[in-house]
This record gives structure tokens, C-alpha cells and sequence, in this order.
């Protein structure tokens, strides 16, 4: 391997053992998953367009929002810990709490912002603006019943003229239809 | 009350979980698939079939990518890069350790006492045997796994942990998490997910839906 690419995976390597942080695992997946989900939803040949771009921009849309409450929840955590845990302990409990805070992102904070945020972003992305929930009202149009006699159908069908070509084809002129104007 | 708080805030087996980017991430997807079909559930504003399908799938989805990345991702990634770094790095800066298995021993063995370290590396292993000068049949020593250099290491107040070489087993497990949970599980969980779903009798539900809302909408044109 070049030497200056061997240092660069030296210092990766030498950060990462002295201090592997959860959130880094976390974000990067989060970061790449919120890439390769929605290109894989809209490769998919078998739905329809517009309910794969509808998957894909709600897959995107969870992955952005967990992206920075991993970090957020993370840091936050470990400096709560640095506040209240004596010296000795900080470096240990500071971590320790940093994973604890990723595990309340994953479990609660993140599905709860999404359930929350992810309808009134869609809403905007598909133009409702007038804040009319799509889904309610078409709850309610269910609802009406169809009519059990349809309207009839006109049965008229169109009554069929004599052709009044007698002498189509035949002489200088020939017939192409009805012509205003003369020729 | 804040002192239990503080010890399992500073736990050794908090700190274990904390350190390995593996158990963080089986930990981590263990909640997702908690929580994520939870919320689904909870949402009022979905009807109780498409609830159901969709806490389903999602459970599913998660179980599959925890499945694949326990069986497949982690033993792959974490022995290949444990031997990428054996190749890379210098034998003073990464030890010498038979296995990636070997060296999480080691680590367990440096966060405690020199005093219960001792005692560790003096205790036999169950099973395994070796014969000693006279020839005859002993059973192994925990010390007797690991070379004379890293005996000398841990019989120290503050071993060598060889950050370089646990950076670059968790660098391995980090890119083997992303490649496993965001390439390579939603690809196999496609496959998986929906013939399970049909076979729970889901997949039925949601045709029946659909097929009854398309009606419906014929008959609103009507």
C-alpha cells in the first residue's frame, strides 16, 4: 500500500481504537442508508412510480432525521455525564452514556420525530398545502355507498344512411369527402 | 439512588458493549426493531390492517438485517481486517495475537487489576491438554495460549492495548455495518420479506384491501 495512504489508515486506526465513539458506527450507517434505500426503492421494477417515489422520499426523509438526532442525543448524553459524574469516572460513564443515548434515539426519539414530522413534510413535497389530509378525506369518500341501479345506458345507436357515392371513382373527379370551397 | 445510577453508568459490561462497534450495532438494530413497529402500532391514523402489515414488514426487515449481520457481516469483516492489519502494521505496534478472538481476550484481561489478571493467566483451561518435559498430559494454562511477549505485557500495572490494532478491527466493523445494513440485508430482506408475510396470511390482507378500495373508486366514477 503507498506510505502516505498507510499513515492516513494509521491515524484512522490509531483514533479509532483510542476512542470509538457510538455515534460514528451509527451516523454512517444512517448517512448511507439514507442514500442507497431510495435508489433502491426507485430500481424497483415491479411498483409504480408514484408510490416508489413516495417510499423513497419517506425512506430519505427518516434517515436525514436520524442522522442529526443520533448526534445531537449522543453528545448530549456524554456531556450530561461529564456535568454529574465524579472526575474519575467521566471518561468511562461519559461513553457509556453516549451509547445509552444513541440505544434512546433508536428506540424512541427517532420513530417518535418521524411519525411526527415525516405526514406534514410529505404533505409539502406532494403540493397539499391547504393542509387537507389526503387520507382522512379519502376515509370519508369510502364511505359513500355506491347506488345500487346505476344510471341506464342510452342504448341509441346512430341510424345508417344511404351512401349517396353512386358514381364514386368513376369520371375525372374523384370523391375525397366533403370539401368547402369547391376543389 | 444516584450512587446505583453511577455504577451502571460506569459499568465493565456497559463499557464492553460501549467499545465494540458489533455490539453496539446488534444493540442498536435489537431497539429499531422494537420501536419502530411500536410507533407503527400506536398510530391512530391508519387503519388497523395497513398497521398491522406494515409493523410486520418493518419487524421483519430489521430482524433480517440483525440475522445477516450477526451471521454473515461480523465473523467476515472482523477477521479480515484483523488480518489486514497483521499484513499492514508493524509486529510492535499490533502485538502478537493468534486471533482477533485472542486479542478481545486481551483486552477483557488489560481492564482489570494486575492482581485477578494474574490469577486468570495462572488458571487451566477445561479440556485442553498439553505434555509437559516429562512427557506427560497437563492441562492447558490461560498464559500458555498467548507468546511469551504478551505474557510479559500483561504481567504489567498498564499493558499495551494496541490502539492501532483495535482501531483498525473496529474500522473493519464499522464498514462492515454499513455494507451490511444499508447495502446488503435490505437486498436479502427483499427476497425474504414477502414471501414470510404472505405466508402469516399479511400479504392476503393487504390484496383484499387494495382490491376492495380499487372497487370502491370504480364505483365513486360510476
Amino acid at each position: 500500500m503507498n506510505t502516505t495512504l498507510l499513515d492516513k489508515f494509521r491515524k484512522i486506526c490509531l483514533k479509532l481504537g483510542e476512542n470509538n465513539k457510538p455515534t460514528y458506527v451509527v451516523m454512517s450507517i444512517a448517512a448511507v442508508k439514507g442514500i442507497c434505500r431510495p435508489a433502491f426503492t426507485m430500481m424497483d421494477k415491479k411498483e409504480e412510480p408514484k408510490t416508489k417515489k413516495y417510499t423513497a422520499i419517506r425512506e430519505g426523509l427518516t434517515e436525514i432525521i436520524a442522522i442529526p438526532v443520533y448526534w445531537l442525543l449522543g453528545e448530549g448524553s456524554a456531556k450530561l455525564a461529564n456535568k454529574f459524574l465524579p472526575e474519575e469516572l467521566k471518561a468511562k460513564g461519559a461513553k457509556n452514556c453516549m451509547l445509552i443515548g444513541v440505544c434512546a434515539a433508536a428506540l424512541v426519539v427517532i420513530p417518535g420525530l418521524c411519525s411526527l414530522a415525516i405526514k406534514p413534510l410529505m404533505d409539502k413535497f406532494y403540493h397539499n398545502k391547504k393542509g387537507i389530509n389526503l387520507e382522512k378525506s379519502d376515509k370519508n369518500l369510502s364511505f359513500i355507498e355506491p347506488k345500487t341501479n346505476p344510471i341506464s345506458q342510452n342504448t341509441y345507436s346512430p341510424v345508417k344512411r344511404p351512401s349517396m357515392q353512386t358514381f364514386a371513382g368513376v369520371g375525372p373527379y374523384k370523391s375525397y369527402g366533403m370539401k368547402v370551397g369547391g376543389v | 439512588m444516584i450512587n446505583g445510577i453511577t455504577k451502571i453508568l460506569t459499568s465493565n459490561s456497559l463499557n464492553n458493549i460501549t467499545s465494540n462497534t458489533n455490539s453496539q450495532v446488534m444493540m442498536e438494530t435489537t431497539l429499531k426493531a422494537i420501536g419502530r413497529p411500536g410507533f407503527i402500532l400506536i398510530d391512530n391514523d391508519i387503519d388497523d390492517d395497513t398497521k398491522k402489515y406494515a409493523a410486520a414488514k418493518e419487524f421483519l426487515y430489521q430482524a433480517t438485517c440483525l440475522l445477516v449481520y450477526a451471521t454473515i457481516v461480523v465473523p467476515v469483516f472482523k477477521k479480515g481486517t484483523f488480518k489486514l492489519a497483521q499484513k499492514l502494521f508493524k509486529p510492535e505496534e499490533i502485538g502478537d495475537f493468534k486471533s482477533s478472538k485472542q486479542y478481545a481476550h486481551y483486552l477483557k484481561l488489560c481492564d482489570t487489576t494486575l492482581n485477578n489478571r494474574q490469577k486468570t493467566l495462572e488458571k487451566e483451561i477445561k479440556g485442553v491438554y498439553k505434555t509437559d518435559a516429562d512427557g506427560n498430559k497437563v492441562r492447558k494454562l490461560v498464559k500458555d495460549e498467548y507468546s511469551s511477549l504478551m505474557v510479559e505485557e500483561l504481567n504489567k500495572e498498564h499493558p499495551n492495548k494496541f490502539p492501532i490494532l483495535k482501531g483498525a478491527v473496529e474500522f473493519g466493523n464499522i464498514v462492515g455495518s454499513v455494507f451490511g445494513l444499508a447495502i446488503f440485508a435490505p437486498q436479502v430482506s427483499h427476497l425474504f420479506i414477502h414471501p414470510v408475510l404472505n405466508a402469516l396470511g399479511f400479504e392476503k390482507h393487504k390484496n383484499s384491501a387494495n382490491t376492495s378500495e380499487s372497487s370502491q373508486v370504480l364505483d365513486k366514477k360510476v
